[in-house]
C-alpha cells in the first residue's frame, strides 16, 4: 500500500496551487521520500506548465519525476474550500494527489500509480473520497477499489 | 464499431491512464468495442496487434507525444485528440470517431 496515514492531509489549507503542492511536498520530505524538496517541486511545477493536472470533477493529480525523489510516493490532500487549479472544467479542486517518481522507478510502483489514475475516473471512488472525513476512510476507500 | 486507441502523455504517469479509462468507459457505454493501448512510463501495455489494428473501424490517438509504432495504423481513419480532451469529454471523442467512420463509408 503506497498511501499511509502520514501521507494524508484531511484539512489542507492552501490558497494557490503552488501553495498546495509545497505543503504536500513537505509531508513527503518529512517522511524521508525526497533528497531535495525544491528540486522536486520544480519538477512538479514544470509539469503543471505543460498543461494542468486539474482533470475536472474536483481532482488534481500533480506529479513529478525527478532524481530528487528517493522512492515512489503518493500524498493525498483534501481541501474543503477548494484550490484554484485551472482545471479542465474550470472548477476548484478539492482532492489532490501528489505523486513522486524517481528517475529509475520500479515498474511495480508505476503500475500502482497508473491504477490510481484509472480509479480517479470512477465516479463512485471519487464520491467516497469526497465524503470521507477521516484518514481511515480514505485508506479504506483505496483498499476497496484496489481490484476494480 | 470496433475502435482501437492509443493514449500517451509527456510524463506517462497519470493522464495516459486516465484517458485510457475514460475512453474505455465511454465507448462501452455507447455500444462499441474498444481496445486501448497505453504508452506510458511503464512502456507499452495492452498492445494492439497488427491484426487488431487492421480489423478496427477507426483509430483514436489521445496523445501529446508521438505515438510509437504508428505504422500499424496506416491506411486507417485516425482521429487525433489531445489527451486532456479524452479525460474531459471521452463521449465527445467517441462521437467524433463515429462521424469519421460514417464519412468514410
Amino acid at each position: 500500500m503506497l498511501l499511509s496515514d502520514e501521507m494524508i492531509c484531511m484539512d489542507l489549507n492552501a490558497d494557490t496551487k503552488e501553495d498546495a503542492i509545497r505543503q504536500l511536498a513537505m509531508m513527503a520530505a518529512e517522511a524521508g521520500k525526497l533528497t531535495s524538496m525544491d528540486e522536486y517541486i520544480e519538477s512538479v511545477l514544470a509539469r503543471e506548465k505543460t498543461y494542468t493536472t486539474g482533470v475536472g470533477n474536483g481532482i488534481a493529480i500533480p506529479h513529478g519525476r525527478s532524481k530528487a525523489v528517493k522512492e515512489t510516493f503518493i500524498v493525498f490532500g483534501k481541501s474543503r474550500k477548494g484550490v484554484e487549479w485551472e482545471a479542465l472544467d474550470g472548477k476548484p479542486v478539492h482532492l489532490i494527489f501528489l505523486l513522486g517518481v524517481p528517475e529509475e522507478a520500479e515498474s511495480e510502483h508505476l503500475k500502482v500509480l497508473s491504477q490510481i489514475s484509472r480509479r480517479l475516473m470512477n465516479e463512485n471512488f471519487v464520491k467516497r473520497l469526497k465524503r470521507a472525513e477521516t484518514k481511515k476512510e480514505i485508506i479504506e476507500a483505496f483498499k476497496d477499489f484496489q481490484q476494480s | 464499431m470496433k475502435i482501437v486507441a492509443v493514449t500517451s502523455c509527456p510524463t506517462g504517469i497519470a493522464h495516459t491512464y486516465m484517458a485510457a479509462e475514460a475512453l474505455e468507459k465511454a465507448a462501452k457505454k455507447m455500444g462499441h468495442t474498444i481496445k486501448v493501448e497505453t504508452q506510458g512510463s511503464i512502456g507499452i501495455e495492452n498492445k494492439i496487434s497488427d491484426k487488431e489494428a487492421s480489423e478496427a473501424d477507426v483509430v483514436i490517438f489521445a496523445a501529446d507525444v508521438a505515438v510509437k509504432e504508428e505504422s500499424r495504423f496506416s491506411g486507417k481513419p485516425i482521429l487525433k485528440v489531445e489527451v486532456q480532451k479524452a479525460i474531459k469529454n471521452a463521449a465527445e471523442v467517441i462521437k467524433e470517431a463515429e462521424a469519421i467512420v460514417e464519412k468514410s463509408k
